[in-house]
């Protein structure tokens, strides 16, 4: 271990989208930009988020989710057997449409193995293949198809495999499947956990899946038994309470850490986000902590996603230094 | 047999002009719109709400909680010694709310809805009923720096609520939704319950219990004891033997949750027609009245006017209008 394979600092997924995609995805639409016109600006986006990324630091990186508006939605457009629903709340002011499952689902091609392979082929740093797991996918749409939420929850476990098994193939180091719905129902994780069995069963990359907002205290230890190597959890927002859980339930697994609130335009400062790593320094070690934003950083506009991440990046460098100085004193 | 509704409906929808309030939201937040502008958009929204429900055939109408950022919200934010903190799921949704946070003793002046209320008074032709947030909801989901246990929470809760339900009986309410999922997530809590609803009938509005998302069947003996003038209970969306022991409710009304709010797939006239057809071997026509399983504000707007429809016709026996 040294250290700079310690605390490696990550993001969760999504990133602001800058102005002029955001005008350009308007525009599409109402049918005023095109496809292609609209394909350009993506991955230009993408190319300035992954600059921006090594720009500030960032250890394991993210393509930004420049093309995608919901995590949900995105997918469910490409897969057969759903059709699009209407706008519903998410909270505040945020409305998403909410996708149906209306028919048998299968996926007709791949989703985001193109993104993946461009994204990385700007970066010698591992960027994330990013999904949304089974389980959300089913708790965030409509289900008009299938007779049981667990019959629903396997089959979109199988078009979410395929889709995995070709990032696999394609090279992710990383393959992350959300799911932040997980504990939506706490007697239904067993179906989370079958589900996620069928995404990951083949996969040689390194497995993670992010949670958050929700009660984690009803899930936990249960979820530990997810097959997947890493948690991705939101802990800044709750105030770093759900690892008092791993007081009697010790944790098993890697830990990416949400060490800033993506849900206020407040910035944490580095001595508290370096608190936060220090938190969960007492349950995981620090080659199997990762510091990262509570949640994807999409509602947030760019400078303030840049300032959330740098201040990970700065607390990082703070403890790992803390780290690196306990190892050269001799006990 | 009447029909109601419960909790929000949809603040928006997918059809031309069906975004005003969201777009006014959004200039708001960039400091492009005057709070009475604002007002005056949540008036026009909140009539629309008014106007939909009454065109789709709805007896006892609400205002729609077009002003409610989340269930919580609006007391949250007025009564004192509390708070909005930090996002929050809201139960089994992918909806989110401000957790409130209680640091100092909590009281309200009685006029939380108030303004809001007489609003809707002065558009409504239908009756029109008021809602106001579940004490075992508001105790259970908030952070208490204050208060030394759930039991002394939970009660300063439900002064809170009732010095509001008196302010709507004031203005004008004959009825009031008292809307508490709490109550159904967590029922050990049930006789602490009792206590708060005790007090909140007190005031001598009559009030509604709606409780929802999650089945009744542990507390239903214990509900039909509370002091209250309705009880709302979801035989829909979710696995029950609720409507097989309705007869319990003797002497209260029984607001039957008879279509989903949570999932498009629509409800067949067969289908409602046997719900009823069972609640009715159980409850006198006069004392069932049928509603949504709770607020239809889960559902994309144009879902939501076709389950009013499915309601309305429901309740004519399966007659359409």
């Amino acid at each position: 271990m040294t250290a700079e394979n310690i605390l490696l600092t990550t993001s969760v997924g999504s990133f602001g989208k800058p102005d002029y995609l955001q005008k350009a995805r308007n525009g599409h639409a109402r049918g005023r930009v095109s496809d292609a016109q609209l394909i350009e600006l993506e991955r230009k986006a993408t190319a300035e988020w992954i600059r921006t990324q090594e720009d500030i630091g960032l250890d394991i990186l993210v393509d930004g989710e420049m093309y995608r508006g919901d995590m949900v939605a995105y997918f469910a457009d490409l897969l057969d057997g759903y059709t699009e629903g209407g706008l519903v709340r998410s909270y505040g002011n945020r409305y998403y449409h909410k996708p149906v499952i209306s028919g048998k689902l299968a996926r007709p091609k791949p989703m985001t193995v193109e993104w993946f392979q461009y994204a990385q082929s700007l970066t010698q740093k591992p960027v994330k293949g990013m999904l949304t797991g089974p389980y959300t996918m089913l708790d965030w749409s409509y289900n008009e198809a299938y007779s049981t939420r667990r019959e629903a929850a396997l089959a979109l476990a199988e078009v979410v495999r395929q889709e995995a098994e070709d990032l696999d193939r394609a090279g992710a180091q990383y393959i992350q499947i959300d799911e932040p719905a997980i504990h939506a129902r706490p007697e239904e994780l067993e179906i989370a956990i079958e589900a996620m069995g069928i995404v990951t069963q083949n996969l040689k990359a390194k497995t993670i899946s992010h949670i958050c907002y929700g009660d984690f205290a009803a899930i936990y230890p249960g979820i530990l038994d997810l097959p997947v190597d890493q948690l991705d959890l939101a802990m800044a927002n709750y105030e770093y309470r759900w690892l008092d859980l791993m007081d009697r339930n010790p944790f098993t697994k890697e830990m990416a850490i949400g060490i800033v609130d993506v849900h206020t335009h407040e910035l944490e400062s580095v001595a508290e986000a370096a608190d936060g790593i220090r938190k969960g320094l007492k349950y995981v070690s620090a080659d199997k902590l990762l510091p990262h934003p509570d949640c994807g950083l999409k509602t947030r506009p760019v400078e303030e996603s840049i300032a959330k991440c740098k201040i990970v990046v700065e607390a990082a460098k703070v403890v790992r230094t803390e780290v690196a100085k306990k190892k050269a004193v001799p006990a | 047999m009447r029909t109601t509704v419960i909790g929000a409906f949809p603040k928006v929808s997918d059809q031309p002009g069906g975004q005003e309030l969201r777009q006014a939201l959004h200039k708001q937040d960039r400091g492009e719109l005057k709070d009475a502008e604002l007002d005056r958009v949540h008036d026009a929204v909140t009539a629309n709400a008014i106007n939909e429900l009454e065109a789709a055939g709805i007896d006892v109408i609400n205002d729609g909680q077009i002003r409610w950022d989340d269930l919580l919200a609006p007391f949250a934010t007025a009564w004192s010694g509390v708070h909005r903190g930090a996002l929050e799921r809201f139960y089994d949704n992918n909806t989110y709310f401000r957790q409130p946070t209680i640091d100092g003793p909590i009281s309200s002046d009685g006029t939380t809805l108030v303004k809001a209320f007489a609003y809707a008074q002065s558009v409504a032709t239908h009756e029109l009923k008021a809602a106001v947030a579940g004490p075992i909801t508001f105790a259970t989901l908030a952070i208490d720096t204050h208060y030394r246990s759930l039991e002394d929470r939970v009660l300063a809760v439900a002064d809170a609520i009732a010095a509001d339900v008196k302010g709507l009986g004031a203005a004008g309410a004959t009825l009031v939704d008292v809307e508490d999922p709490g109550l159904v997530y967590a029922p050990q809590h049930i006789e602490l319950a009792r206590e708060a609803y005790r007090r909140i009938a007190a005031t001598g509005v009559p009030i509604a219990i709606q409780p929802y998302f999650f089945p009744a069947d542990r507390i239903l003996e214990t509900l039909a004891s509370f002091p209250v003038a309705q009880i709302g209970i979801d035989v829909r969306s979710r696995e029950t033997t609720a409507l097989r022991r309705l007869d319990i409710f003797k002497g209260k009304t029984v607001v039957l949750g008879v279509v989903d709010a949570r999932n498009t797939r629509l409800e067949t006239a067969s289908e409602l027609g046997a719900i009823v057809d069972d609640a009715l071997k159980l409850v006198p026509s006069e004392s069932l009245w049928l509603a949504p399983t709770t607020g239809l504000e889960y559902l994309p707007h144009d879902v939501a006017t076709k389950k009013l429809a499915a309601l309305a016709e429901a309740a004519r026996g399966g007659v359409p209008a």
